[in-house]
């Protein structure tokens, strides 16, 4: 078995944000992933807020900012036995249901 | 901790309910700060809930972060916009901890009367500086909880027009409430009061329609949203001292028609037509309950005859006929027509017409459409075309009824209105291929 890192990337700011339904529904995929893949996700990982650091050369810059065409916007840690089972994995995530979000999907090195 | 939320409906009732409370603590003049806070606290609600679960007491646990994203908001005194996580980034205050605790959530216990705190709202968004549609959006997003696109589809408008109405409804709530009690609401002279309470029974009634026939293509009937427009009719009837007949008579119909809303749904979860309805099915709780509304809202000779007075007495009909073929078609036909001179309505035609066949056979009801034809705007939607195919189809002109029937399936808005006229579609043809003989 391998750890793997989902890395959700999602436009920074959605066009239209989920109704009080819409949000019900993510509720409901989210439970039902995290069931029906239990023997796979390892830790649900966390979101991530807007904005942040950079830190390179010594010099700190803000970022990264609102005009990327892309942020991460969260991760989690899943257990698979292949990149194959892995993909499968990510196929159910409620992620993917979201317009323009992609998943990432990188294997550890298990240091 | 528990997995799952208490009902299917929790997030739209929560974010309703939500903005009640926090209209009521921070004034209507801060409406839009509100309503991101209400949309901030369900979706930290949503990324929290997910990995640790529900808590306990998930309706204070919303109303805590809601409210410490207002405060938040309100000390950063910039209007930018909020996210989900913004309030964290400010400074707790002590006694508002950025996520909810145990010993917390006690002083933060759900407000005691939540419909009061949202049929205020409604009576404030029905203020006269309040432009109509503004109003009704205004209604739709805040007391109903539903989404932009949802209303768009509702009132047949885009969503980027749902949205300037809902800016333009925004500022003149501000205008008309500002630094006034919402308390306020609920008390003004007469004259004024009577349109009020007009418009919120107009809105109770279209939020009851959602329900009853929702424009959502995955699902035909919402009783969630039926039971809601009930609640809270009957709550504006028990606060006013003497309820306004057309109040009444809209429980009544309300009532009517929640009675069969079980019915029109059969095993694969399809309509089923009033015709085909199971009778016994039928909730006689709340047909017993629509006919004292009735007649309360009949007994009041001094007010005139409302829309709901009507309609309920049509539903009435329907409810109390002993079978389909039994139904008094004659008062239905007579009482569209006392609506129409009161309430003129291609809607009311077009029911009128189809009651009319029921009685006098498919020609008299299709003679009627040709004379009163609708406006040209509404002439090709898919309610008129259905029902000519479908009067045609009986009167047995299947070319024509099945030219009607294809049009209708292609634009109607819902998967289950699309099964009926396929299935009104599939007698036109068998019935076209029997004339034809069989195929050589």
């Amino acid at each position: 078995m391998s750890k793997f890192l989902f890395i959700y990337r999602n436009p920074p700011a959605p066009d239209q944000k989920p109704s009080p339904e819409e949000m019900q529904a993510m509720f409901a995929q989210w439970g039902a992933w995290k069931e029906k893949f239990k023997a796979h996700v390892v830790d649900m990982g966390d979101g991530l807020k807007h904005g942040g650091k950079v830190l390179e050369d010594g010099k700190v810059t803000d970022g990264p900012h609102s005009e990327a065409k892309e942020i991460i916007g969260g991760y989690s840690v899943i257990e698979a036995a292949s990149y194959d089972e892995a993909v499968a994995v990510a196929r159910e995530c409620p992620i993917v249901f979201m317009p323009q979000a992609k998943i990432e999907i990188r294997e550890m090195m298990g240091f | 901790m528990n997995e799952a939320l208490p009902d299917a409906h929790f997030f739209r009732h929560q974010y309703a309910r939500l903005v009640a409370v926090l209209v009521r603590r921070f004034g209507v003049e801060r409406l839009e700060l509100i309503e991101d806070a209400a949309q901030g606290a369900l979706e930290r609600a949503l990324g929290v809930w997910t990995r640790r679960g529900v808590p306990e007491a998930p309706e204070a646990w919303l109303v805590t972060v809601g409210k410490n994203l207002v405060r938040d908001e309100l000390r950063r005194g910039a209007r930018v916009v909020l996210s989900p996580e913004a309030h964290a980034d400010a400074p707790a205050e002590p006694d508002a901890p950025a996520e909810p605790d145990a010993g917390h959530l006690a002083s933060e216990a759900p407000d005691a009367d939540e419909e009061e705190s949202q049929l205020r709202l409604l009576f404030a968004c029905a203020s006269e500086l309040v432009p109509e549609r503004a109003q009704l959006v205004l209604c739709l997003k805040l007391v109903a909880g539903f989404g932009i696109r949802q209303i768009a589809t509702r009132l047949f408008t885009t969503e980027a027009n749902v949205q300037k109405l809902l800016e333009r409804g925004r500022g003149k709530l501000r205008e008309a409430w500002r630094g006034l009690p919402l308390a306020d609401a609920l008390d003004v002279d007469p004259a004024r009061e009577r349109a009020r309470v007009g418009l919120v029974e107009q809105v109770l009634y279209l939020i009851f329609n959602e329900g009853y026939s929702s424009e959502r293509p995955d699902a035909p009937l919402r009783p969630d949203l039926c039971d809601d427009a009930l609640r809270l009719t009957q709550r504006l009837i028990a606060r006013a001292p003497a309820p306004r007949g057309s109040t009444l008579a809209l429980l009544a119909l309300m009532h009517f028609l929640r009675a069969r809303l079980d019915a029109r749904v059969g095993e694969r979860a399809q309509l089923v037509l009033l015709s085909e309805q199971e009778r016994t099915r039928w909730d006689r709780a709340h047909i017993e309950l629509g006919a004292a509304c009735l007649a309360q809202a009949s007994a009041r000779p001094t007010e005139e005859f409302s829309r709901y007075h009507g309609e309920a007495l049509v539903q009435a009909e329907h409810c109390l006929a002993p079978s389909f073929a039994a139904t008094r078609w004659r008062e239905i036909v007579e009482l569209y027509e006392l609506l129409e001179r009161g309430y003129p309505s291609p809607l009311y035609v077009l029911n009128r017409a189809i009651a009319l066949a029921e009685w006098k056979g498919p020609a008299a009801g299709l003679a009627l459409l040709d004379e009163r034809a609708p406006p040209a705007w509404l002439a090709g939607h898919y309610l008129f075309v259905a029902t000519r195919g479908e009067l045609e189809r009986r009167r047995g002109r299947f070319d024509e009824a099945r030219r009607c029937l294809t049009a209708a399936i292609e634009s109607a808005p819902t998967l289950a209105e699309r099964a009926v006229f396929e299935r009104r579609l599939a007698w036109a043809r068998a019935a076209i291929s029997a004339a034809e003989g069989p195929a050589p």
